[in-house]
């Protein structure tokens, strides 16, 4: 995690604004085919601890990637720019579209098994199929419901 | 630019000419990504597409993402690597460039 309480971050265009809140709680990346054909290749995001803000966005234009996330995009650049789970406050952020502070480092690598066998990327970090991805994640989820309660 | 505009590393597979043919472009935005340059990508859902050198036919780039990929084949070269953040690196031993050198490169496949 970082320390900076406010990130800002932007389309290439500028006609579309946020500003990340709190620390960033680390840069995960995906290879599901979804993410790749939407960012070209592999998605790489970033969380911030108190979400985020949209400070310009008549520009900004989501799009129903499945069942249970939409995507953001500028509709002047094309930039990709956020990932929400549908009707919740997750967001995350490209990391491309954010100055991103240095010594961060790729936590996690998600559906794996979609990756193609042309890139890798380097480290030694987590590696989950879509299948451990989701079950961590309904995990870190029951336990914050648990720590709200 | 790539990674502001594709939110990470843009992985793109050069066709030259006549190697692409867009069949449906209802929804294709592009978008001057420089003075030289243009961005292809789909207005309805914001996939990334292609890029084009404005003056040049010859030459298109398409994002990897939007294609399936042949097995066997491996990156062959990384450019801007002055302009690469430290939080993520390809495996591999391909050539890296910085962006100096990659348009000094380009120069010289033109002046050959």
């Amino acid at each position: 995690m970082t320390d900076r309480e406010i990130t800002k971050g932007q389309c290439h265009c500028g006609a579309v604004q946020f500003e990340g809140k709190g620390p960033i709680m680390g840069v995960d990346a995906c290879h599901c085919a979804t993410c790749r054909q939407l960012n070209g290749g592999p998605y790489m995001g970033v969380r911030f601890h108190n979400g985020i803000t949209l400070t310009q966005s008549d520009s900004l234009k989501w799009y129903d990637s499945s069942a249970w996330a939409r995507r953001g995009f500028c509709g002047d650049c094309g930039s990709s720019l956020l990932y929400n789970l549908k009707g919740t406050e997750f967001y995350a952020v490209s990391s491309g579209c954010i100055d991103m502070p240095a010594g961060m480092t790729i936590g996690q690598e998600g559906f794996i098994e979609e990756k193609p066998d042309f890139y890798d990327l380097a480290g030694e970090h987590t590696r989950l199929t879509g299948a451990e991805a989701f079950a961590l994640f309904q995990k870190d989820n029951a336990q914050k419901d648990d720590d709200n309660d | 630019m790539c990674r502001k505009w594709t939110g990470g590393a843009f992985l793109g597979v050069d066709y030259s000419a006549g190697g692409v043919e867009i069949t449906e472009s209802e929804t294709l935005s592009w978008y001057d990504s420089s003075e030289w340059a243009q961005r292809g990508f789909c207005n309805r859902c914001g996939s990334s597409l292609f890029y084009r050198v404005k003056e040049d036919d010859s030459f298109m780039a398409i994002c990897a993402g939007a294609l399936e990929i042949p097995e066997g084949l491996s990156l062959q070269k990384e450019i801007f690597i002055d302009e690469k953040p430290d939080y993520y690196s390809f495996a591999g031993d391909q050539k890296t460039f910085t962006g100096a050198e990659f348009f000094a490169s380009m120069q010289v496949e033109e002046e050959e």
